[in-house]
């Protein structure tokens, strides 16, 4: 039971190391991920007013600029600061742990949880107005055409696709009967690889004529017409001996 | 880093850096608080993914080659899914439960389930301070739920709902797992435990031989006998309860089929009879059985002229159904598997006693009940409940044994079947039932059969000793005296007394009339046979 699990490397938990859970809006995590270099995004300003922690967290400035699909550029920015709302932890106690490729590792505990929000501002308004607007465009929309396509339904005296195919059958030609015994070795293999044929698959194996190979297959075979496997040919019981090699089987074709 | 004070209050601001290197998936562990997780307790911890639901995704696997396999199979399943659009859900590692395994083998088991929705609308940021200083936030991946996982003994739901039942009697509710354990480690060996069996009251010890207890309702019975059958206490239950289940089922069984050929014997009673009967198919009581089949009886006496025919010719069922008023009529005879003329005889023989129509009718009706039913019904109860039933028969059939007594009291034989009566219950007749006009026709008190032989109904044939002896000196000295049909002689050798069942009987006679090869003689249509000295 243990073999399969990985050990969880406890030495950051060990550390009593406390970390915050902070739930950030989707657009100031986005704006986050466009951060350059190390990664700064800003600054998180912790200090106590009358008697209270106030955290407030403010975005640098390259990251405002919002980017928005369509015509609008940069008309947009996002706020820049975010007062954190903090919560308790309580009724929960949280952990973090981390998962690498091949590691996990147990980071810490949450001791503080916090809410950023964007502080009410008319760029924020405008943002969110922005974001309104993209998310009620439907997915899928009807656009009209200047002009017709016409790259396809060309009409064809011969598609391509059956030129090839004829072509192929006239190389292959008629579907001669090989040696009887022959054919019967080819079957006796697919056989072996499985139990249960339908016909035009043991005609596209043994490329043979249908009513040629019929006729072998109802000396060594059986037909299943209902049942599990319906309309497949499978071997007579005489001759299924699955572990066996093919003499036997030749033997008893005898 | 740098302090900057704007406000009045101090403020020491930090860099908050998102760093860019995603390797690390860093995810939340929920733990409930009522739990008492710390994670600084913690020696060791093993982590893995819970794959047990791998199985519930993957496709029924058919040999893949060889033996049982089909070729191309999977290409054509694969193109029949897509053609009906089944879209199966893909078995995803990653949401896969967590199975935490903290402190060893000893130790707590947690599963941790995928929360989700986390990531949808808000992200979650965890914020650690760095040691220069600065707060640096990654992106939670997924957050998980872990709950503890019981690793003692639970009750399956089977038990669990067994100590239900008997949640108002246990007292020592530490001894329900006590008993579970022991049960197991015992399976097919006898519970030694004092104070299991029978279990009615509470010990400290055994609490409850709740593992061994029968039935809730043989709580107050000293059932030991059962208990300490080898058989281990859930299986006890198990069959028992089935035995019990068989029971009340077979009987809610035989009640339906009466309820339903009662129906079907009626050719014109009225709808309205039935609807406000109470039936109880599946209670343990049979009384409500017994009322009834009585209910209709009346009825349908009513309807003989038209429905004689129909009736006479309804299936062994509806005889079963009208086994009761049967008992009554044919406690003196035994009829197994008796063709109609059999039962001619015996109406006849009936009608001689003046009864009326109707009671005869339903009489015929019920003939072919099983023995077990015959047996369980008492006589006099029935012969009451009939008689306040039938207004339309003569009251001339008080009780069962008495029923004959009038009918044969004129012949020397009927003398002798009454006394034989007057002391047993009845047997089940169980033929067909003949056409009763020509019962009526024929009041000689002689029965006449219209059968010669005996058609033994199974293959038993062994005879086994009783009060009276079905012997073949007994059949030699009725025979001497006078001439026997068959159904004569069966009524003389009542299942009561040899205690053969009604085939049994039949077989015997059979093999004894054989061997003593006695003449035959035609009188009134009807075979008997005679020895002469």
């Amino acid at each position: 039971m243990s073999d399969k699990g990985q050990d969880v490397d406890l030495t950051r938990a060990k550390q009593n190391t406390g970390v915050w859970l902070v739930k950030v809006p989707k657009y100031l995590s986005q704006q986050w991920e466009k951060a350059s270099g190390r990664g700064e995004v800003g600054k998180l300003k912790i200090g106590k007013a009358q008697g209270k922690t106030a955290v407030s967290f403010s975005l640098n400035e390259e990251l405002t600029v919002v980017q928005c699909s369509g015509e609008k550029v940069s008309s947009v920015r996002s706020p820049r600061e975010h007062p954190f709302t903090i919560q308790t932890v309580g009724g929960q106690s949280l952990a973090v742990f981390t998962e690498t490729s091949d590691k996990l590792a147990l980071e810490g505990m949450v001791v503080q949880r916090a809410e950023c929000r964007p502080a009410v501002s008319e760029s924020y308004m405008k943002l969110k107005k922005l974001q309104i607007e993209e998310s009620t465009k439907p997915l899928r929309f009807s656009q009209k055409l200047e002009k017709a396509v016409t790259t396809n339904y060309k009409p064809v005296s011969n598609h391509s696709h059956n030129v090839e195919y004829e072509k192929r059958k006239k190389e292959e030609g008629k579907r001669a009967r090989a040696d009887k015994q022959k054919v019967l070795e080819m079957l006796f293999s697919a056989f072996e690889k499985h139990q249960y044929y339908n016909i035009r698959d043991l005609v596209d194996i043994t490329k043979q004529p249908v009513i040629y190979l019929k006729e072998i297959l109802r000396e060594i075979g059986v037909y299943n017409s209902r049942g599990p496997h319906k309309s497949t040919w499978e071997l007579k019981p005489e001759y299924r001996h699955y572990e066996e090699g093919q003499e036997d089987e030749e033997e008893k074709m005898e | 880093m740098t302090s900057l004070g704007s406000s009045s209050s101090s403020a020491t601001e930090y860099v908050v850096r998102v760093p860019k290197n995603t390797s690390k998936k860093y995810n939340i562990m929920a733990f409930n608080a009522g739990d008492k997780v710390s994670c600084s307790m913690w020696t060791q911890a093993r982590m893995e993914r819970d794959m047990s639901n791998r199985r519930i995704y993957g496709e029924e696997e058919t040999p893949d080659g060889a033996a049982g396999s089909e070729f191309g199979k999977k290409q054509r399943e694969e193109a029949r899914r897509k053609k009906y659009g089944i879209v199966t859900k893909e078995f995803k590692v990653e949401d896969q439960p967590w199975i935490l395994k903290v402190n060893g083998k000893a130790g707590r088991r947690f599963k941790g389930l995928k929360k989700g929705g986390v990531t949808e609308n808000a992200s979650y940021y965890i914020f650690t301070q760095c040691a220069d200083g600065a707060f640096e936030a990654f992106p939670v991946h997924s957050w998980y739920n872990f709950t503890p996982q019981a690793k003692h003994r639970t009750l399956t739901a089977e038990e669990a709902e067994e100590e239900w039942g008997r949640r108002n009697k246990v007292v020592n509710h530490f001894s329900i797992m006590l008993q579970r354990r022991l049960r197991q480690q015992e399976q097919g060996e006898e519970e030694e435990e004092e104070g299991e069996k029978g279990g009615k009251k509470k010990k400290k010890k055994g609490g409850r031989g709740g593992d061994l207890r029968i039935h809730d309702l043989e709580d107050d019975l000293e059932m030991s006998s059962d208990e300490s059958d080898g058989s281990n206490g859930d299986d006890d239950e198990a069959k028992s309860k089935a035995k019990q289940d068989k029971g009340p089922k077979g009987k809610g069984k035989k009640k339906k089929k009466k309820k339903g050929s009662d129906l079907e014997g009626f050719e014109d009673s009225d709808d309205g009879d039935f609807e406000g009967l109470e039936v109880d198919y599946m209670s343990d009581e049979s009384s409500s059985e017994e009322e009834e089949p009585e209910k209709p009886k009346p009825s349908k006496g009513e309807d003989v002229p038209k429905g004689i025919d129909e009736m006479s010719e309804s299936e062994e069922e509806s005889e079963e159904e009208n086994k009761n008023e049967e008992d009554g009529k044919e406690e003196e005879e035994e009829e197994d598997g008796k063709k109609t003329p059999v039962q001619v005889e015996k109406k006849k023989k009936k009608d001689s006693s003046g009864e009326s129509d109707s009671s005869e009718d339903s009489d015929i009706e019920g003939e072919a009940a099983s023995a077990l039913f015959m047996k369980k019904r008492t006589p006099p109860k029935r012969g009451g409940v009939r008689g306040s039933a039938g207004s339309s028969r003569t009251g001339s059939r008080p009780g069962t044994p008495s029923i004959d007594s009038a009918a044969t009291s004129n012949t020397l034989r009927a003398a002798a079947n009454k006394l034989e009566q007057g002391k047993r219950q009845t047997t089940v007749p169980s033929s067909e039932t003949p056409a009763t006009k020509r019962l009526k026709m024929e009041p000689s008190p002689q029965s006449s059969s219209g059968k010669s032989t005996p058609q033994p109904v199974s293959g038993k044939s062994t005879p086994s000793s009783s009060d009276v002896l079905l012997t073949e000196d007994a059949v030699r000295r009725y025979l001497i005296r006078k001439p026997m049909t068959t159904k004569d002689l069966l009524k003389k050798f009542q299942t009561k007394r040899t205690g053969l069942s009604s085939e049994q009987t039949v077989n015997v006679l059979a093999q004894i009339l054989k061997r003593l090869n006695p003449e035959r003689k035609n009188i009134n249509d009807k075979m008997h046979f005679y020895l002469t000295e």
